[in-house]
């Protein structure tokens, strides 16, 4: 059974006493310059000092600046570079010494980079992936120079739309137009072997065989090739690999690798599997839904999904739907809070109208507003203090607000009842006894007034159609009517005096026919006027363009006087203009003595 | 006769070139003559007397760069800068809007032509049916070029030189520093002086005279002093009740952007003067500007019940009928106009559209014959949009297409013309066409909603979902209760969440 509820707002409470709000400002920093996304901040107590720190992999521009920031309390502690863009960052114990330090895992492109102690400590790179035997054997005949680039091009070509996945090398050779260019790529690669690579997409941890809190754990890895891989954190090696039928996207992951597990993954056909210890069959769990997946979180035994038509779904571990939310704008990212000392457990959703709504099983119990919309956040322990909330904005900022102890929330159903709109009359005007009087001379005059109403009507069209011939021979119109010429004409004035600004915008509203051969010019007053450009040629006109031609105009008369000025499109070796446009000049200002 | 006499007599019959000329020959004889001084000074500042008190047209100076605003987001209903959002507003999809979002006016009169502009851009082009741009300051636009024009005309420089005046000695002779003040305020346009001489003035007589510190007052306003206009008003008012400095009090609040306390004095006012109608039709402008037409009519009717043969208040009411459904009520007000003989093609266009909706199909078309024939070269364009708009209710789509053509032609930006003819090529299959007028109509009038959702339902139908989404965003941008754009924002959003 699923309902579909309208998120409402809490119920206002009396203006003049506005509830005191359940978090505390920690921090706000509006130009931290973070651009980050949830999975790429955790909380971690990485010196094992019990002072929690903050780590973010920002994504910098997208292609550069990326860095890993580690932040004790409002301080930035350390920045590394990272190469390319980070997709997950986690914190795991892969061993037993002491102190217990966690390790950062941070997956970028095809590697994991762990550090340890915040400096380098280990690459991790995913197993290559078998490569199309064709297509190396393309390759190789380049490098003994059997065939030239075209030929490879036209190969790789009928091999991509045939929907063999290429290489990396294949891909980016393809991109390329310039023969010079190309014959460049394969001298300087050619050499190198063939190489399929895959990219990381989500990362997550998984306890190995014990389920105390710092306990050795896995790594559990979501590549592009629609495969899920899970590490060993001491040897680094694959100890399982799963294959799914689309690209995961978000996982979710509990229990313990040794013992039993459980897997949930989103991907990107917006499906949900589960992936379980022993259970080969994945198709049976799965979770189809109508909208991409934003966002993924699990609690307990219910896992919760933001969808991109505006809703938050809720289902079992095992697949059944529970309920769905509306929410009243698009979600950005979700999060889930856990907060032990109280044993309070809700799901955090960032919108965008910049607004986390908090919902606690399928009720809204608090609302925080914040000045951006919130892209990333993390709910957890930070420096000392356990219910911290950090968020990043998608302008940069950073955002520390501390859950307060004291707060409580309340879940109020706050659905159901008609809208109030129902009971709202509609303003009809009455029926005056006017209108009845003149109905009734209608009713009685009714053929005389058709019969005028007739005559006046013919006489209107035949006047109407002569203005109208009338300017269509004196081409007096902004758009043209000959299907020859599908021109349309608009200008502005601009400015107070005595120079204005004349902007002549045109436009060829054919479909696919060029207008060529155009030329403006203008008719006005030489006495009250003088243009800065009397002619302007107009290039070729693109069909669906707008093109803006401008010229200044000075206005000679000081005394308040105006007149009309005409714009003329003419087309070489005709007299008369294709479309005018007549344009009534403002009065020009004279000097301000105040 | 006593050529001074003359001179008197010419003057009461406002032929104030006469009453100078005169004054100017016998000042000749006897340079000293204080009473053909004080004569020629009245007639010269008659010849461009203003009346103060009325409504003028703001300037892209003061209202881009206003520093009067008390508030940048007033509370709703407070600010006539943000009309429609009090209770009762009239609905956009009835009552045309202006660019401001003020519903069109049944009375041109300053400051209803265009409304206040959000960008630099927008101010300095040209306003679409006054046909001259916006002056650059209030204090410009007027009041200079009537200046300069009365200084042409006196090829022997000016009458008294200011410079070299002693207002002390004049503050002190009441008759002469009177005439005097009104000269310098009104033809030298000189405020400065002017408010030198008023507070001389107000000085001699210990504080005590209402009418050099409403004269102040008038200095103030003039400079953009506002507060201390008003203050000098309210204590004017403590000495003497006038209609006039409750309207200028009231001018200089709405300037302030605060019409509620303009029309708190307005009704002070009128406990005072119960059957002024200049008090009542102001509350009624205001209220036209806040966009609340139940409470406009009101004082309208107000206005009519003193004086039955009031302009403004009438054609106000019968827009307001017209637009709420009653034609035929309209038409009644209309015709009143006419028997008044108001005669143009305004009211001839109106009465055609009144006679049409109410059903009186033979009176129309005549109507609209005879406003053609009565239009100058601004308002041909509008007459021949409404018989395009005739010619679609009676369903003939040649006859609206002609009609709305020779529209475009005497006016070339006439978006309304343009969404009509975009919607006429829609229906003809002409895509390509409807496509460059709906483009034109919301580059001509980007505050009008009607072309964003023409080309939002256009994009739609091509498959175009972007620009159809871009451009019914706009649309509820301009017209937020839109049903239709929201319906289709709605469905679009829809169909871009859905798998």
């Amino acid at each position: 059974m699923s309902t579909v509820d309208l998120a409402k707002q809490p119920v206002q409470e009396n203006k003049s006493e506005p509830k005191p709000s359940k978090w505390l400002d920690a921090y706000h920093d509006p130009v931290a310059s973070l651009y980050t996304f949830t999975q790429c901040i955790t909380l971690s107590d990485i010196q094992a000092d019990g002072d929690w720190k903050l780590i973010i992999a920002d994504l910098g521009s997208g292609s550069t600046n990326m860095k890993l920031k580690v932040y004790k309390g409002t301080d930035l502690i350390s920045e590394n570079t990272i190469i390319d863009l980070p997709t997950g960052v986690v914190t795991f114990y892969m061993d037993t010494h002491e102190p217990r330090t966690p390790a950062i895992a941070v997956a970028s492109g095809p590697f994991i980079y762990i550090y340890k102690n915040l400096r380098p400590y280990f690459k991790f790179t995913l197993p290559p992936l078998e490569v199309n035997s064709m297509e190396e054997d393309l390759w190789n005949q380049v490098k003994e120079g059997r065939i030239n680039v075209y030929v490879l091009r036209e190969m790789l070509e009928g091999m991509r739309t045939d929907g063999t996945t290429l290489t990396v090398r294949s891909l980016r050779y393809l991109q390329l137009t310039d023969a010079g260019d190309m014959i460049q790529f394969c001298e300087v690669y050619k050499n190198s072997p063939l190489k399929r690579q895959t990219v990381i997409t989500s990362l997550n941890t998984l306890k190995k065989s014990m389920s105390e809190d710092d306990a050795i754990s896995c790594l559990v890895l979501g590549t592009e090739d629609k495969s899920i891989y899970v590490l060993d954190p001491e040897a680094f090696t694959v100890l399982a690999t799963m294959n799914l039928p689309s690209v995961p996207v978000f996982l979710s992951v509990t229990g313990m690798f040794d013992v039993e597990y459980r897997i949930v993954v989103a991907c990107r056909n917006g499906c949900i599997y589960t992936l379980k210890r022993g259970v080969e069959d994945i198709s049976k769990n799965c979770i189809e839904l109508s909208s991409q997946i934003v966002g993924m979180e699990r609690l307990n035994k219910t896992i919760y999904v933001a969808c991109m038509d505006q809703t938050l779904k809720c289902f079992t571990s095992k697949g059944k739907k529970m309920w769905t939310v509306k929410l009243p704008k698009s979600i950005t990212t979700i999060e889930v809070v856990d907060y032990k000392p109280r044993g309070f457990k809700a799901i955090l959703v960032a919108l965008s109208s910049a607004e986390v709504h908090v919902y606690k099983e399928k009720y809204l119990v608090d609302i925080i507003k914040t000045d951006d919309i919130v892209t990333a956040m993390r709910f957890g322990r930070f420096g000392r203090e356990d219910g911290t909330l950090v968020m990043c904005t998608s302008s940069g900022g950073l955002l520390i607000k501390i859950l307060k102890r004291s707060a409580s929330f309340e879940e109020k159903d706050m659905s159901g009842g008609p809208p109030a709109s129902q009971n709202v009359k509609l303003n009809v005007p009455k029926k005056t006894k006017l209108f009845v009087d003149q109905a009734l001379r209608e009713r009685e005059n009714g053929v005389t007034m058709h019969r005028t109403f007739q005559r006046d009507l013919y006489l209107l069209r035949l006047n109407t159609a002569r203005q109208y011939a009338k300017a269509l021979s004196n081409s007096m119109n902004p758009i043209s009517t000959d299907p020859s010429e599908p021109l349309k004409l608009s200008a502005q004035i601009q400015g107070i005096g005595p120079t204005f600004k004349l902007t002549v915008n045109l436009q060829n509203t054919s479909l696919s026919q060029a207008s060529t051969k155009l030329h403006i010019t203008f008719d006005y007053d030489d006495k009250l006027y003088n243009f800065r450009r009397t002619y302007i040629p107009v290039p070729m006109l693109v069909p669906g363009l707008n093109y803006a031609f401008e010229t200044y105009i000075e206005c000679l008369n000081d005394k308040g006087v105006s007149d009309t000025v005409k714009v003329y499109v003419l087309r070489e070796n005709k007299s008369v203009p294709i479309i005018t446009g007549v344009i009534s000049m403002p009065v020009s200002e004279t000097l301000v003595v105040v | 006769m006593d050529p001074l006499f003359l001179a008197y007599s010419y003057f009461r019959r406002r032929k104030y070139q006469q009453c100078a000329d005169i004054c100017t020959q016998l000042l000749e004889k006897n340079p000293y003559d204080q009473a053909t001084w004080t004569l020629k000074t009245r007639a010269l500042t008659g010849q461009v007397y203003v009346d103060e008190v009325d409504w003028d047209e703001e300037g892209i100076a003061e209202m881009l760069m206003d520093d009067n605003v008390t508030a940048q987001i007033a509370r709703p209903g407070t600010s006539l800068r943000q009309p429609g959002t009090g209770q009762g507003a009239v609905s956009q999809g009835v009552r045309p809007m202006s660019q401001s979002g003020r519903p069109v006016s049944g009375f041109v009169r300053p400051g209803t032509q265009s409304g206040r502009p959000g960008t630099m851009e927008q101010a300095i082009k040209t306003p679409r049916t006054a046909h001259t741009a916006r002056p650059v300051t209030s204090a410009s636009g007027r009041f200079v070029r009537l200046g300069t024009a009365s200084m042409l005309s006196n090829p022997d420089g000016p009458f008294i030189n200011l410079a070299r005046l002693n207002f002390a000695k004049y503050a002190a002779r009441p008759g002469l520093a009177k005439a005097l003040f009104e000269y310098i305020f009104h033809h030298e346009n000189d405020v400065r002086n002017a408010l030198e001489l008023a507070a001389l003035g107000t000085e001699a007589c210990q504080f005590k005279d209402w009418w050099w510190k409403v004269q102040l007052a008038k200095c103030y306003y003039r400079l953009g002093m506002y507060h201390d206009c008003i203050q000098q008003l309210k204590s004017s008012l403590k000495h003497q009740d006038m209609i006039d400095t409750y309207l200028y009090l009231c001018k200089a609040y709405v300037r302030l952007d605060q019409p509620l306390t303009a029309i708190d004095f307005y009704k002070q006012g009128l406990e005072k003067f119960a059957s002024d109608t200049s008090l009542s039709s102001g509350i009624a402008r205001i209220y036209e500007g806040l966009n609340e037409m139940d409470n406009a009519v009101k004082f309208y009717k107000d206005v009519l019940r003193v004086d039955n043969m009031h302009v403004e208040a009438i054609a106000c009411i019968a827009t307001h009928h017209f637009y709420t459904d009653q034609p035929e009520v309209a038409l009644k007000f209309y015709r009143r106009l006419l028997q008044m003989g108001v005669y143009n093609a305004e009211l001839f266009n109106n009465l055609g559209l009144c006679c049409f909706y109410a059903q009186q199909y033979d009176m129309t078309l005549t109507c609209f014959e005879r406003a053609l024939s009565l239009a100058d070269e601004n308002t041909v364009s509008e007459i021949w949009f409404n018989i395009g708009h005739v010619a679609l209710g009676i369903g003939d789509m040649n006859l609206a297409y002609q009609a709305f053509r020779i529209t475009l032609s005497n006016n070339n930006d006439h978006a309304e013309a343009y969404n009509n003819l975009g919607v006429l090529e829609m229906r003809k299959g002409h895509v390509d066409m409807a496509r460059a007028f709906f483009q034109a109509a919301y580059v001509i009038a980007p505050h009008m909603y009607e072309p964003h959702y023409n080309w939002a339902q256009l994009s739609d139908q091509l498959g175009d979902l972007q620009s159809s989404y871009n451009s019914a965003k706009r649309a509820v941008d301009a017209f937020k209760d839109h049903v239709d754009s929201k319906e289709l924002l709605k469905q679009l959003q829809h169909h871009f969440a859905l798998l």
